[in-house]
């Protein structure tokens, strides 16, 4: 079985220059855990979750340096501070811009062993070999693939 | 010296290829562009690739004391780090004070002169500098004054003992002197040294220091208590702790080196932090705990110690040695004054290692001059000093203070090169000039 077999193709994408605010929005209402952005050519510049989102927030200091966990300190407001200062921003100021990306041919195997290597997030973006978006798949929709075993789906493509 | 120089390659003259390599690698290692360990292994390799010396040569010169005395305390201070501890004792001294902002910089100027003076000072600032970024984001004031205080506390503190500074270390190595001479010569100068610095700092930033009362509330609201994560680890590593800066104490009187001591304690904190645990589980710690120690540091080293035999056989030192002293005139305390100045200037403009590397075999040709090695340890006290103290001249003087300026940036309050430099330099000639009249009145007629 191959990638673009199990993947999601109808996207919701978004762009580099939409805001931060627009995002998130989108991104709550559809209950989504990733939007990728894309140019106008639909090639991809990174994708956006909650978790890239949180992790500008909080200050670079704490989990680049020693502090790799602070349970003695309280909360400071420095969240909400920072929360309001990017909501304005443009998404491709937080973006993640390195997203596991896997070909549209790779196995099923070769998508697994990315996603878990790359071990950051629960999904990869398809892409041709242009770095086009063709669609996204999540370590759920390799389980749902799975549950449904048929060998004759899962071997012979 | 001269007759162990071998057959340089195309006849070329070695003194001149010694010298050019050492100023090459002293350049490069000038302008940040690359890896300062693998420019000095390049070197070093270069100085036996062209005939300059031989391996054997190159290997003797490797001070071994210092290499193993940084690498046993890198893996105490690696397992160490681990427990909260430090974190601890820093937020501690900050509630002691109430949160006021002028307290809070002088205690955690305090706790980082003193940790300088028994860990690195690299490894006290990466302890302390993210934890003072914390308390500066609660009180809402600018953590500037406070990493500045912090910077300058580190390479006071780090003067005091053997191995609060590498260049004590080398040293110490070199002349032979002991972890508890560093304490009786340096020791007692330091508080004074820091005091006034101290003082100068209040006139800088002391006014503008200010909180509200919500803000002093918040950083009382900090709990040290949660910060200790490995108690049990914690109480082992201070018990070696413990027995290693009592083992550098007595040291000399059981003709022991300080890196025995240190490598010791490192393998006895390795066996009592894994004790208990499963075989699989012991590698993975140490091999964790091998990874965190700077082998950059350690590689640069061993490339340097090198460079610097080669030009010392070269036989260019000792001329150096002796245009030195005829430049002093050959007076002893010309010369102390001499090399505390020099080494100041230079500390606070190049790297102090290299510095430190190439001023050591030229102390010692200076030897016959003044009625042998015994007679030059006040020079040896006017080196540490100039070395470690001239770190706070600028941005650059020391890796402590690059290491601030980067935890700075990345907070949003970058350190400028020379807004450092205009409050740093003349709180550096200031400590130097401390240092000369405890040098004059102690050691000096």
């Amino acid at each position: 079985m191959k990638a673009n077999l199990v993947m999601t193709k109808e996207l919701v994408v978004c762009h580099p220059e939409q805001t931060v605010f627009e995002v998130l929005k989108v991104l709550r209402e559809k209950s989504f855990r990733v939007l990728p952005v894309v140019d106008e050519n639909q090639k991809i510049l990174g994708a956006v979750n909650m978790l890239s989102m949180l992790s500008k927030l909080v200050p670079e200091y704490i989990v680049k340096g020693y502090l790799k966990s602070i349970p003695y300190a309280p909360d400071m407001g420095v969240l909400r501070k920072h929360y309001k200062e990017i909501i304005d921003h443009k998404v491709i100021d937080i973006m993640d811009d390195n997203p596991t990306i896997v070909g549209e041919n790779e196995s099923l195997l070769s998508v697994t062993s990315a996603l878990i290597a790359f071990d950051r997030f629960e999904y990869a973006f398809v892409a041709d070999k242009e770095n086009v978006l063709l669609g996204i798949i999540a370590s759920s929709d390799i389980v749902r693939c799975l549950s449904k075993f048929d060998p004759e789906v899962l071997f012979d493509a | 010296m001269h007759d162990s120089v071998n057959h340089v390659i195309f006849g070329l003259d070695p003194t001149w290829v010694a010298v050019s390599l050492l100023l090459c690698v002293y350049a490069i290692i000038m302008a940040e562009k690359f890896n300062r360990a693998v420019l000095s292994l390049l070197g070093a390799g270069l100085m036996i690739l062209c005939g300059v010396i031989t391996q054997k040569q190159a290997v003797a010169g490797i001070d071994f004391n210092t290499i193993g005395l940084l690498t046993g305390m890198m893996v105490i201070v690696a397992i160490s780090q681990k427990t909260g501890m430090f974190q601890y004792v820093a937020i501690k001294s900050a509630k002691f004070v109430k949160g006021e902002p002028w307290g809070i910089l002088v205690m955690l100027s305090v706790v980082t002169a003193v940790f300088s003076a028994f860990l690195d000072n690299v490894t006290t600032v990466l302890l302390i500098a993210p934890v003072t970024l914390l308390i500066t984001d609660a009180l809402g004031i600018k953590p500037y004054p406070f990493l500045f205080a912090q910077i300058l506390a580190s390479n006071i503190g780090g003067t005091a003992t053997l191995i609060g500074d590498p260049p004590n270390i080398m040293i110490g190595s070199a002349a032979g002197l002991s972890f508890y001479e560093f304490l009786v010569n340096l020791a007692p100068i330091t508080p004074f040294i820091f005091l006034v610095t101290m003082v100068c700092i209040w006139f800088m930033f002391g006014k503008g220091l200010y909180a509200t009362d919500e803000a002093k509330a918040l950083v009382m609201q900090f709990n040290e208590n949660d910060a200790l994560e490995d108690v049990p680890l914690m109480k082992k590593s201070l018990l070696v702790l413990f027995l290693v800066i009592t083992g550098f104490t007595v040291a000399h009187s059981f003709h022991l080196e300080p890196a025995s001591i240190a490598m010791f304690g490192a393998a006895l904190l390795l066996l009592l932090q894994t004790w208990g645990m499963d075989l699989h589980d012991k590698d993975h710690a140490y091999e964790g705990i091998m990874a965190e120690v700077e082998w950059t540091t350690i590689f640069f080293f061993v490339g340097l110690f090198v460079i610097v035999t080669g030009v010392e056989h070269t036989g260019v030192i000792e001329m150096l040695a002796h245009k030195t002293l005829e430049l002093t005139g050959g007076d002893f305390n010309a010369t102390a004054g001499a090399i505390l100045w020099v080494s100041a200037v230079a500390s606070a403009l190049i790297d102090n290692i290299p510095f430190v590397a190439t001023m050591i075999p030229l102390i010692e040709n200076m030897a016959p001059t003044f009625g042998g090695a015994d007679e030059l340890v006040p020079l040896w006290w006017a080196l540490a000093l100039g070395a470690c103290l001239g770190g706070n001249g600028s941005l650059i003087g020391a890796s402590a203070n690059l290491i601030v300026a980067g935890f700075a940036q990345r907070a949003g309050h970058p350190i400028m090169f020379l807004q450092f430099m205009k409050h740093a330099f003349g709180l550096m000639l200031i400590s130097i000039a401390i240092a000369h009249v405890y040098l004059h009145l102690r050691y000096l007629s």
